[in-house]
């Protein structure tokens, strides 16, 4: 728990920084096999697979999300430099809440388009247990949910390449050691 | 006419099969399919299909596990008699979490239907290389007329003679109940049985 008698830490938390890390690599992972699942040049059974590798590493990223978001409760965030202007200071948490909102959108509107296909294809994560279709959702939904994912997913995207290109800025324009405190490992000076 | 019965005793992939084959001469075919014995090959023996479907590539497959009997005459067609029964969940389209879904009660519903019969009730010469078939198919349950025209062509080589049946159809899966995923999973299904048969 932050208290607020508490300094704040000098880095992120090693549960936030694997966890950022986890889900970088899923959400970006995600991204790419969206895209080529839909676009490549593939047979049928290949893409199927695809398809249903997706939906798991969905959900996959859902509950690594779910935990990410305890964790970054739980725990005392850094504070940022003084160096940095008020207004970046804001942006910064409104970009970072920004990613958390919307990895989840375009995570749960791809619940969406999964529970209102035509193709009732059930989810089977990663082979060992059935995912429920959403309650209430149909195929009738079925262009409202995949337009969802699609805006859900290109305004992650925007969000992503926006977060990287601060990170960056951090690392080299900055030298604020915004970029060292969760790209190190957690635990090194 | 000749009449035998295939029963290999070890296949590939295990497969329960039992067909047997038996022809009457063929008079007027190049090479006709003399009164003798004919195996069906089973390594050369396929029952395919393909379905379209909307923003995706057609889908190639095949059931692995069938039975047949072929006995074409056609000096006595009412003797000729081609009969299939197909175990639907041996259903084979490269991809075992999609055979999976073939096979589930939205499709193929192997564990209720686990058979798709095919059984003529006429066989009819066209030509020196092709035979009409007229039966009925048996999908979920559903007994729908079938008219299959087959190709029978001998093939090329020394040795002993073979030949060569590849029938092509197409049927509409609504008509038997399989409306899963229509309109964007296509209504037709396009069947192509392929056989060969070699005198033994």
């Amino acid at each position: 728990m932050t208290l607020a008698s508490e300094k704040p830490a000098e880095r992120w938390s090693a549960a936030v920084v694997v966890l950022h890390w986890i889900g970088a690599a899923l959400i970006l992972g995600l991204l790419e096999l969206g895209w080529f699942m839909v676009h490549a040049e593939t047979d049928a059974a290949r893409r199927f697979d695809l398809y249903q590798l997706h939906k798991s590493l969905g959900f996959l990223a859902l509950a690594v999300l779910s935990v990410r978001l305890a964790a970054r409760w739980a725990t005392r965030a850094p504070a940022q430099p003084s160096s940095m202007p008020r207004w970046e200071r804001r942006a910064a948490s409104l970009a970072h809440g920004g990613l958390y909102a919307a990895s989840l959108f375009a995570i749960l509107s791809g619940w969406f388009v999964v529970s209102a296909a035509v193709v009732a294809i059930p989810t089977r994560f990663f082979d060992l247990v059935v995912v429920p279709d959403l309650p209430g959702v149909g195929p009738a939904q079925f262009d409202a949910a995949a337009t969802s994912h699609l805006v859900a997913v290109w305004l992650l995207a925007g969000v992503i390449a926006l977060h990287i290109a601060a990170a960056v800025k951090h690392r080299f324009v900055d030298r604020d050691g915004v970029w060292s405190r969760m790209a190190r490992w957690p635990g090194r000076g | 006419m000749a009449n035998f019965r295939y029963a290999p005793s070890s296949l590939r992939r295990a497969e329960a099969f039992a067909l047997s084959v038996a022809f009457s001469a063929l008079p007027s075919a190049p090479g006709s399919l003399a009164a003798s014995n004919w195996a069906i090959d089973p390594t050369r023996t396929h029952i395919a299909f393909a379905v379209d479907a909307v923003a995706y590539p057609k889908t190639h497959g095949e059931f692995r596990q069938f039975e047949g009997t072929i006995v074409i005459d056609l000096e006595h067609p009412a003797k000729s008699h081609v009969a299939f029964h197909v175990q639907s969940a041996s259903v084979d389209v490269g991809s075992s979490s999609f055979n999976d879904y073939l096979r589930s009660q939205a499709l193929l519903d192997a564990s209720r239907f686990p058979t798709i019969d095919f059984s003529s009730t006429s066989v009819e010469k066209l030509d020196d290389h092709r035979v009409r078939l007229t039966g009925d198919l048996t999908l979920l349950g559903v007994t729908h007329p079938l008219d299959v025209d087959v190709d029978v062509e001998r093939r090329p080589g020394g040795g002993r003679a073979r030949f060569e049946f590849t029938a092509k159809t197409t049927i509409n899966r609504l008509e038997f109940g399989m409306n899963s995923g229509f309109p964007v999973i296509s209504r037709d299904v396009e069947l192509v049985i392929s056989s060969e048969a070699a005198e033994s």
